[in-house]
């Protein structure tokens, strides 16, 4: 059983390549409308004389981070670079990598793994935009994890020095716990959301490396105060890098572009 | 959500320890989960013990031990307690200060019952 959502699926997620799409049907018949308990009434009122404590240590995200850091070597030995896209849902994740698409190919060969519950939206969009991608659809799952990626990118033919993009699923709270094996991850916000979303969601902001604050063209329609968002940002994670863009206008855009080109001249050895 | 998934993890590492010692039962489990792990220990432990049904843990008394944050203060080096992450130190009052526990998220250990 997929011990994600109990769906009884064998891992829970599927992985679709946009240029071969076919539709799917998956239905639960036997879904999710029981209910368990468990009272353990006899637990430890009778005498256990051959009970032995084994002493274990062991962190429960070991296995993701195991496969997250073969993920990492992988990326390292082709020299790509690679950005985990994290943000709530509608923050402009698709939009910005729309636009970083048409401005940086064909200079870099570019590849985008999606992540969303359900449909081949996203993946299209990319494809349109010009860059190869595959969707993964989790299902009932709520994020992304290592083992997906390991997945995924046995079915894509990443060049050296490339740069991957995964567009993790709109969540603030779930991603921000599975490494994936990126090489920097990326938050985004969106001014139409409130500037307290660092100190509510403060796990996501302190395990980010970048922020981008989208939107920037709503700026005069909303309350949305810039400098306090930064406030709040830094006291969750005063290692955090800013850009203010719009994606749709392409204000800012600039300097996200320069940022991964550097970065990605980095991971090459240029 | 999450929990779900590292509900079944932990399912999985118990089975294989279980196994690796050749245990008639587990009786109890102890899991450390600290403050700043990114998990809400009541979520996880409805998800255990729904997921557990028919496993190795399914009569298993779950232990959850609490770890509360601590961070170390840039400025003065003093360690404190700490509830959010964004804590200014009580002691001298300067920012920024690192986060040095409460990030647990460990099976501590298993209570078995050997032939």
């Amino acid at each position: 059983m997929c011990e994600t959502c109990g769906c009884g699926k064998p891992d829970g997620f599927t992985i679709h390549d946009p240029k071969h799409f076919h539709e799917h049907e998956h239905t639960h018949e036997n879904g999710h409308n029981h209910t368990h308990s468990h009272d353990h009434e006899s637990a430890h009122d009778h005498e256990h004389p051959n009970e032995k404590v084994i002493s274990l240590n062991i962190d429960i995200l070991s296995q993701n981070n195991i496969i997250a850091g073969m993920n990492r070597r992988f990326f390292e030995g082709r020299k790509v670079l690679c950005l985990n896209m994290v943000s709530s849902p509608g923050s402009g994740k698709t939009t910005i990598l729309e636009s970083t698409i048409s401005h940086l190919s064909p200079s870099r060969k570019l590849y985008v793994i999606e992540g969303d519950q359900q449909t081949l939206i996203d993946a299209k969009r990319i494809e349109k935009a010009g860059a190869p991608s595959l969707q993964i659809n989790t299902g009932s799952g709520c994020h992304l994890d290592a083992h997906m990626i390991e997945a995924a990118l046995t079915k894509m033919e990443i060049e050296t020095n490339a740069i991957l993009f995964i567009e993790n699923v709109g969540n603030l709270v779930c991603p921000a716990m599975f490494d994936l094996g990126e090489s920097k991850r990326v938050i985004v916000i969106s001014v139409t959301e409130g500037e307290d979303k660092p100190l509510k969601y403060a796990n996501m902001f302190e395990s980010s490396h970048v922020c981008i604050i989208n939107k920037s063209d709503l700026l005069p329609y909303v309350d949305f105060r810039t400098e306090e968002f930064i406030k709040n940002a830094t006291l969750v994670n005063h290692h955090l890098e800013f850009m203010t863009v719009s994606a749709k206008t392409g204000e800012g855009m600039n300097k996200w572009y320069d940022w991964i080109l550097r970065l990605s001249d980095q991971v090459s050895g240029h | 959500m999450h929990e779900f998934s590292l509900a079944g993890e932990v399912i999985k590492l118990a089975r294989q320890e279980a196994e690796k010692n050749k245990a008639l039962s587990v009786n109890e489990i102890t899991i450390e989960v600290g403050n700043f792990s990114g998990i809400e220990a009541d979520a996880f432990e409805s998800a255990l013990s729904l997921l557990s049904e028919g496993s190795i843990l399914e009569k298993t008394h779950l232990n959850i031990v609490k770890i509360k944050g601590k961070g170390i203060c840039s400025a003065c080096d003093k360690d404190f307690e700490m509830n959010q992450r964004m804590g200014t130190c009580p002691i001298c009052n300067s920012f920024p200060s690192e986060i040095k526990g409460g990030n647990e998220f460990r099976v501590v250990s298993l209570m078995i019952e050997e032939e």
